[in-house]
């Protein structure tokens, strides 16, 4: 049935796709809530059944807390928790499955606000001159209907919808335009560049098959992971510097991290370790046997969220990126799809 | 009411209640169905029989007529949405339902969806526990249900019209006439059924919005005596549907789904002393449309076509002795967005045999060879046994070995399809007991089904779901049903409950599978003085893990009242009031689905 087309689809797609979105915290003195200085995990849950969740962990994994949302709110989050996007002091959840986006204080996640009207099937958020960019497919069979939206954040509420290429994806930030990668598995190899000034759609750039993660690199290069290459973007002239393909050795490689001057991403089970500086992909595995849903690389660590058979609880799984060393291993919820730092 | 058990050598047949008169004339007809082997070779077996005035309590949906009158456990995804039923626990894919002798599972999911069914169809509804796969094929591992169309070849001419109207803005209309003489006979039927469907979910401000559905059901049967020795039989089915899906509570849907099915068998029986010979040719269809938003165009589609030839033969060496082999050949065609234009051809034989060994023993042993396309060989067996110890007390033992052939989906579906997957094989052993008395009967059964190889999809190391066959599952229970009834003066009073207890682990992590209450339960009262009947029914759902978490058990009630106007007259009516979930009880069957609120049905019925 389609149905099930559309939840592997969705779920397989979802692999392709790394969170991004680190924000820099300032020191408070005070604490500013329950969930400060941990990681924040969202968990997609089943597709259709309604069971997505946040959990924390902090930063030392002594302290965990699964259900965080419903915990605190009493209603349940939703359905399929797609990504998470920080702003100041808040966090829009982003509820695929559900049409919505959760907006919560990102300390104590009490809610604030939820955006709701016209969204079908959202994505991913970024933010960019004070406004909210979210990437929504519309209907999947529909390949007319998808868009970026613009979410004015005083009202939370849509300000305008701009057309994109077919399956809007992973979405950046970027001075004042915000990148969309379009397509996954099997579909697309756009990433269409949209100015936040006019809010339209200045150019649309060819990568590799089904961009699924960007990074920024120091020199404000857009780096963009797809299936097949590995593409360097310069943000300010919208022009493609280089293509790094891979070759069979290593397939479908996703969640590309940008830590401390080298690339990381995980392909086949591994852990990869990219030179910045190489003109050709040159990666070797520095972790393997590994089944990642998802990886963020911070503090000298891979957090990585095992999603095992999809049913029973995941875990976080957390190496020492120099010694490769396992350092932790927490069992949260259903189906961890991304790791963020709070 | 009228209920029938069939505890084998007995026939017991309780005919009551209001309807009772009306029934009468047919009690006595010379009844033919289809499907002999439900009844011949089938002694070890638990079967129950739902009559007509049965499915009256619960007309328009299968998965209500069964969910308050058997074993089965089922799974609706919200009112009238896709429902699947745990047969001793087992999965939706290894109920077989069987269409008067043909099993008519989806090719495409293996399963049928109960609330296509819509009882009025049928003059009987027989729920076979335990493992049929020598009898009725692919996916009889749990159980199997018969929907069976009689034809009666005496004079009569019978019609029966009914409307109905309830909460919801629901309808149905039905229409059914049944004619004949010694030589020939047939019926007609067409039921309509259409409901906004819009229930308030309780204690919310939500109501199901995206719930609205309507099915059209076309039926006909005919039977002729071409000679004193020869009948032809044309049983024919059509199903249109039309169904918006239902969201969750935190997960709108805007999805509508349409589908239809064609089922024609084309019978010409032979009966010539102690040989019979049946020979059959069935044409089945199976067509959806899937919308992912109704105010769409678009949609994805799946359709099976499957035509199949199916040549019995029986022997009666004695009243005591009886053989049967089958042979059936099925070519089976799909075409869908979702996969190519797969072809499977499927032949199998059959040897059935019954012996009476003396008037306490009763056994049959039954084999079946299949051979389908891709080189898969299938061999399963049954043996079962009946063992009449003392006047009101029986023995029934059965053992089995079933399968389950992978899908069309789990073959093809682009991406993940897996040409490597095998059969599932299950093995089952099933103990009965029954105590009939004049007044009341009890069944008690217990059971233990191992099945391997089971097919569940999982993602593959990119990330792609595929099938494959990895579950052990064991599931193992005990049941008791009971039935009494009693007549007092013109008081008439009856009695059923069912209670099952299902244990069904997954062997490798030890665990009970998500979506099989260890409890289960129902109850049936009724009530009925001369025109007037009434009647109570209660079940009882355990609490079932889900994934992560569980869900609370619930119970709730229905009600219903009739009277019969013009009783004993050429023309008679009946008018029906049914107040379902009596108590307006919030409960959820699927998680994050609620269930209806308490509402009511009217119906009248015109019978001339």
């Amino acid at each position: 049935m389609k149905i099930n087309k559309l939840l592997v689809l969705a779920l397989l797609t979802s692999i392709f796709i790394t969170s991004c979105s680190e924000d820099s915290d300032d020191n408070p003195v005070a604490p500013k809530g329950d969930y400060e200085n941990g990681l924040i995990i969202s968990h997609e849950g089943n597709f259709g059944q309604g069971n997505a969740s946040v959990s924390f962990v902090s930063d030392d994994f002594l302290t965990v807390e699964n259900n965080v949302f419903s915990n605190v709110n009493g209603s349940p989050l939703g359905d399929t928790a797609q990504s998470i996007t920080f702003s100041d002091d808040l966090a829009y959840i982003v509820l695929n499955v559900s049409n919505k986006i959760e907006v919560v204080n990102r300390y104590t996640f009490e809610s604030v606000a939820t955006i709701n009207t016209t969204v079908i099937n959202p994505r991913y958020m970024a933010i960019s001159n004070g406004k909210g960019y979210v990437t929504a497919w519309g209907d999947f069979s529909d390949e007319t209907d998808d868009a970026l939206l613009v979410i004015d954040l005083t009202t939370n509420t849509i300000s305008k919808t701009i057309a994109t290429n077919y399956l809007p994806e992973e979405v950046i930030a970027v001075d004042n335009k915000v990148f969309v990668a379009t397509g996954v598995f099997g579909y697309g190899n756009l990433v269409d560049v949209v100015n936040t000034d006019s809010d339209v759609i200045e150019t649309t750039i060819t990568v590799g098959s089904a961009p699924n993660s960007f990074q920024l690199d120091a020199n404000n290069d857009l780096w963009v992971l797809t299936s097949e290459n590995l593409v360097e973007i310069n943000t300010t002239s919208n022009e493609v510097e280089q293509t790094l393909s891979f070759d069979d050795t290593i397939s479908s490689p996703s969640h590309l991290n940008f830590y401390n001057g080298d690339f990381y991403f995980y392909a086949g089970g591994s852990v990869y370790k990219q030179d910045a500086t190489a003109t050709s992909i040159t990666a070797e595995a520095i972790l393997s046997g590994l089944n990642f849903y998802d990886m963020s690389v911070d503090n000298d660590m891979v957090y990585g969220v095992d999603a095992k058979d999809f049913s029973s609880n995941g875990d976080l799984v957390v190496y020492n990126l120099t010694t490769s060393a396992l350092i932790n291993t927490t069992t949260l919820n259903i189906i961890p799809g991304g790791v963020y730092f709070n | 009411m009228k209920h029938i058990y069939i505890l084998l050598p007995f026939v017991i047949g309780f005919s009551t209640l209001a309807k009772a008169q009306v029934d009468a004339v047919q009690k006595l007809d010379e009844v033919v169905i289809s499907d002999t082997k439900l009844i011949d070779y089938a002694n070890g077996i638990k079967i129950e029989i739902l009559s007509d005035s049965i499915i009256n309590n619960n007309r328009t949906s299968l998965t209500g007529l069964l969910a308050f009158n058997s074993n089965l456990y089922f799974k609706e995804n919200g009112f009238g949405m896709v429902s699947s039923p745990s047969f001793r626990g087992t999965n939706a894919s290894q109920t077989a339902v069987v269409w008067n002798g043909i099993n008519i599972n989806s090719q495409l999911n293996g399963q049928t969806d109960f609330n296509t069914i819509n009882t009025s169809n049928y003059n009987s509804i027989a729920i076979r526990s335990g493992g049929g796969s020598v009898q009725y094929g692919s996916g009889s591992i749990g159980g199997s249900i018969h929907l069976n169309n009689n034809l009666s070849f005496t004079e009569h001419f019978k019609t029966v019209l009914r409307t109905g109207y309830g909460s919801f803005n629901s309808k149905n209309l039905g229409f059914n006439s049944a004619f004949g003489t010694k030589l020939y006979t047939g019926n007609v039927a067409v039921t309509y059924v259409d409901s906004n469907n819009d229930y308030k979910y309780l204690g919310t401000d939500q109501i199901n919005e995206n719930g609205a559905f309507n099915n059209l059901n076309l039926n006909a049967n005919l039977g002729f005596y071409v000679s004193n020795k020869d009948i032809i039989k044309l049983y024919h089915q059509s199903y249109f549907g039309n169904r918006n899906f239902s969201g969750t509570l935190v997960g709108p849907s805007r999805s509508k789904y349409e589908d239809e099915n064609f089922r024609t068998m084309l019978e010409w029986a032979r009966t010539s002393g102690k040989f019979s010979s049946k020979v059959k040719a069935v044409h089945l269809h199976e067509l959806f449309k899937y919308f992912e938003n109704k105010d769409k165009a678009n949609f994805s589609l799946g359709s099976v076509n499957t035509l199949l030839v199916n040549q019995n033969f029986n022997v009666s060496f004695s009243d005591k002795l009886q053989f049967k082999t089958i042979l059936e050949y099925s070519n089976t065609k799909g075409k869908g967005d979702s996969f190519k234009a797969p072809v499977r051809n499927a032949f199998s034989t059959t040897a059935l045999l019954n012996h009476k060994l003396s008037n306490v023993i009763r056994y049959g042993i039954n084999l079946r060879q299949d051979f389908i396309t891709g080189g898969e060989r299938p061999f399963v067996f049954s043996v079962d046994a009946s063992f009449d110890l003392f006047e009101h007390y029986q023995i029934q033992i059965n053992g089995s070995k079933n399968y389950r052939i992978p899908t069309f989906n789990d073959l093809y579906w682009q991406p993940g399809g897996n040409l490597d997957l095998v059969p599932e094989s299950s093995y089952q052993i099933d103990l009965g007991q029954n105590f009939s008395y004049p007044h009341l009967n009890v069944k008690l059964n217990g059971y233990y089904i191992n099945t391997k190889d089971m097919i569940q999809w999982v993602p593959n190391n990119t990330g792609i779901w595929s099938p494959v066959n990895i579950g052990e599952v064991a599931s193992y229970g005990a049941e008791i049903e009971v039935k009494s009834h009693y007549t007092i003066n013109k008081h008439q009073l009856h009695f059923s409950g069912h209670y099952s207890y299902t244990v069904s682990e997954d062997l490798e992590t030890n665990k009970q599978l998500i979506y099989v209450p260890f409890h289960k339960g129902n109850l049936n009262l009724a009530y009925g003085y001369k025109r007037f009947s009434m009647f109570y029914q209660h079940l009882f759902n355990g609490e079932v893990s889900i994934i992560g978490n569980s869900l609370s058990s619930y119970d709730f009630g229905n009600m219903g009242v009739s009277y019969v106007f013009n009783q004993n007259k050429k023309v008679n009516y009946t008018i029906d009031f049914k107040l379902n979930n009596l108590y307006n009880t919030y409960y959820e069957n699927v998680a994050l689905r609620p269930m209806p609120n308490r509402n009511f049905q009217i119906q009248t019925t015109i019978k001339f």
